[in-house]
């Protein structure tokens, strides 16, 4: 009975096995060019969009000619295991559209067709914002649009602090500036410190702002810019939530009014335009003078690799790729992320046309790729980072600690 | 047996009596086994694919070593044990386990005794007790995303309500989620999380005591505390051991509510948030780890089935 039971449960799974590879194989190949004809499947991270959203609509607008176009979102660290998956059981997406430092991950695990193959036109995108899509010599994709950070005031409590934004140039002004609101009884700044690539992009500004090197996240300037942010938590500039706040929480503390600075993105430029008080935007300050380098932010869209039927798969995918970051569509698909054009001229002309880009002018021209002095590797570069970050906030100030912080950091 | 089978053979011989069409040997047994293999293996099928496949393919991860390349390519070379030691031998393992076993014991000794106290206090029946006791379970029936934010807030360094309320007292505030009392402070979120539970199963243990015995110890003249440690506890004790293992099974494998929270930073890092974070690449690290989290994994199943053991010899023990 016993023997008889596995005997048969065995039969069982090597006829389900046996269906399911068949159904899988047979399914994908055998529908496979009937549905690359009728359907494009694009993968995007922003799940903020929904189906009745404008981005939506904008999207499904590309498919190209005779085809549906099927949209699935989800979160970034999300999509890129379902890439994973997906591209492991042959059923990977024509389009999908990745956060720029996941590229050189995703390329190293194989996951992309190199834009060579899939047909997609690299030319005419900036270098640095570019740069993110090329891993080791080889192009994978392109940008479909750039942002970056900057540091937003609140005009309202730096006036009645008595704080000229035009004096805040370096790490020394902005700490007086934010003293002076905390002894006028406002609250200092709210960033994004959660642990993971969030707060790392968040802690890049001041990071390169010091001078500091992603080879080297061990030097004396990567821990001066460690010291900056737990000096802010241990003297009640900054909240101690930053520690897990995203960079929606830091920006919703932002909006109360209570906060006089938020170091946050440019997609938020139109919503800091539109709130009671006066929130303007400036390049955040490096630590000794002048503006600080800042990470650039975006994604990119690519073409996973097609096991069955590749070449009908990245037909469709060229297509939606130049419909969304062609000459002609850059600056709208842009626009509706609220993001920048990655073409220097289109850009130019983009800002032109809206002054809430104005104070972006300058900090999008000079942002740096975060891949781009390490590619695949800036992964673990970055946990360390993060762990160091969060190490840092927890300090309180106690510099010490920041110092052992960061040289762990540099350890790994 | 031996007294059977002379019977059955006696039977043989005298055929058409009582016995001899319950036992035609040769073939019916064959049948109903067929019948019975036949009705069992929905059941077999859904056990190996659900249960026996998942669990071997999670030993499987933990013995090659498999990265996000190797993963899609299916090429990890076998490993064997290697990882396990790279794991147990890593220097973030022992405060994992050590967090991991404060998290649950905590969780389980104040979960229980809480529990407890409610269900002697909600046994009798007083106005507004079923209402009461109803209220108990709104931990329960509140999405994890709901309490664990509220928490969250409650919980915040600079504006939370629970600093506030300490500073009435004149304590100073306590940064909750910060690496050392983060631990602490998703233990605390989880107890509330588990009352309801021990409420419930202990509730339902109580109603099972006959009230007789509590009125015959009442004229021998015991006292309220008397009959609690005599008659209610003992009596208790089967309901107990379920509730406490279920709940530790439970507990183990927690990740929601202290994701939600910290993220698993600092002390509030358990093997189950572990696990999750190498395993998705979240937290503080992308760099997915599918071996690392399946090893962790497997200890967590470990863990489990040595409590279930543990249950099973505590239960014997009872009946004999």
């Amino acid at each position: 009975m016993r023997v008889g039971s596995i005997v048969v449960a065995a039969g069982m799974i090597t006829a389900l096995a046996a269906c399911s590879s068949s159904s899988g194989s047979g399914g994908s190949s055998a529908s496979g060019s009937a549905s690359s004809l009728s359907t494009v499947t694009v993968w995007d991270p922003y799940p903020q969009n929904d189906a009745t959203s404008d981005w939506a609509k904008y999207l499904a607008a590309c498919a190209p000619a005779g085809t549906t176009l099927t949209r699935t979102t989800a979160a970034t660290a999300d999509l890129l295991n379902n890439l994973t998956s997906a591209v492991k059981a042959g059923n990977a997406p024509d389009v999908v559209i990745l956060d720029n430092p996941a590229v050189p991950a995703a390329a190293a695990a194989g996951l992309l067709a190199p834009a060579k193959d899939a047909g997609i036109d690299t030319t005419g995108f900036d270098a640095n914002l570019a740069g993110p899509g090329t891993v080791a010599g080889v192009t994978y994709g392109v940008p479909i649009g750039a942002n970056t950070l900057g540091l937003y005031y609140n005009k309202d409590i730096l006036d009645k602090a008595g704080v000229d934004p035009s004096t805040i140039t370096s790490w020394a002004t902005l700490n007086a500036a934010l003293d002076k609101v905390t002894k006028a009884g406002d609250k200092g700044i709210t960033f994004a410190g959660v642990a993971g690539e969030e707060g790392v992009f968040q802690f890049l500004p001041w990071f390169w702002g010091a001078g500091a090197n992603l080879k080297s996240v061990g030097s004396d300037q990567a821990v001066a810019a460690g010291q900056l942010v737990s000096d802010w938590i241990g003297k009640g500039y900054a909240p101690k939530s930053a520690l897990t706040d995203n960079q929606s929480n830091s920006w919703d503390l932002f909006l109360t009014g209570k906060y006089a600075f938020a170091e946050n993105g440019s997609w938020f430029a139109h919503a800091a335009a539109s709130q009671k008080f006066k929130a303007i935007a400036m390049p955040i300050p490096g630590q000794n003078s002048g503006s600080a380098p800042a990470p650039t932010g975006g994604e990119f869209v690519l073409a996973p690799l097609q096991k069955d039927n590749a070449s009908a798969h990245y037909a469709n995918a060229s297509k939606v790729i130049s419909c969304l970051v062609g000459k002609d569509n850059q600056v709208k698909t842009a626009d509706k992320l609220g993001y920048f054009s990655a073409n220097k001229d289109l850009r130019q002309a983009q800002i032109a046309a809206d002054k809430v880009w104005t104070p972006w002018a300058a900090s999008i021209e000079s942002a740096q790729g975060r891949t781009t002095d390490l590619g695949a590797d800036y992964t673990t570069t970055s946990a360390n980072l993060s762990t160091a970050i969060q190490a840092s906030l927890n300090a309180a100030g106690d510099s010490a600690t920041v110092k052992a912080a960061f040289q762990q950091a540099a350890a790994g | 047996m031996t007294v059977q089978n002379p019977l059955i053979v006696s039977g043989d011989a005298m055929v058409g009596r009582t016995w001899a069409p319950a036992r035609p040997k040769p073939r019916r047994p064959r049948r109903t086994t067929w019948a019975a293999v036949g009705f069992l293996s929905p059941l077999l099928v859904y056990l190996v694919v659900f249960y026996a496949y998942p669990l071997y393919t999670n030993v499987s991860l933990s013995l090659h070593n498999y990265t996000r390349a190797t993963y899609v390519t299916g090429n990890a070379p076998f490993v064997g044990l290697d990882i396990y030691r790279q794991v147990i031998g890593s220097p973030l393992f022992l405060p994992i386990v050590e967090q991991t076993a404060f998290f649950v014991i905590v969780s389980l000794v104040f979960q229980y005794t809480i529990g407890l106290a409610l269900a002697v206090f909600f046994q009798r029946n007083f106005p507004l007790s079923t209402v009461m006791r109803g209220l108990f379970l709104v931990p329960w029936l509140l999405p994890i995303i709901v309490s664990a934010t509220t928490w969250q807030w409650m919980m915040d360094a600079d504006s939370g309500v629970i600093n506030r309320i300490l500073g009435i007292f004149h304590i100073a505030p306590v940064w909750w989620l910060n690496a050392d009392h983060s631990l602490v402070a998703v233990t605390i979120a989880n107890i509330w999380l588990g009352i309801p539970f021990n409420l419930v199963i202990l509730y339902s243990g109580l109603q099972n005591i006959p009230p007789e015995l509590y009125e015959a110890a009442a004229l021998d003249g015991a006292g309220r505390r008397r009959q609690f440690w005599s008659i209610t506890f003992p009596l208790l004790r089967p309901v107990t051991a379920i509730t406490l293992l279920l709940g530790f099974v439970y507990t183990i494998k927690v990740v929601d509510i202290i994701w939600i929270m910290t993220f698993g930073t600092g002390s509030s890092q358990t093997l189950a948030t572990w696990a999750y974070a190498m395993s998705t690449g979240k937290g503080t690290s992308a760099v997915i780890k599918y071996s690392q989290a399946s090893v962790v994994g497997t200890i967590l199943l470990l863990i489990a089935l040595v409590m279930g053991f543990v249950y099973l010899a505590l239960q014997r023990r009872s009946e004999d």
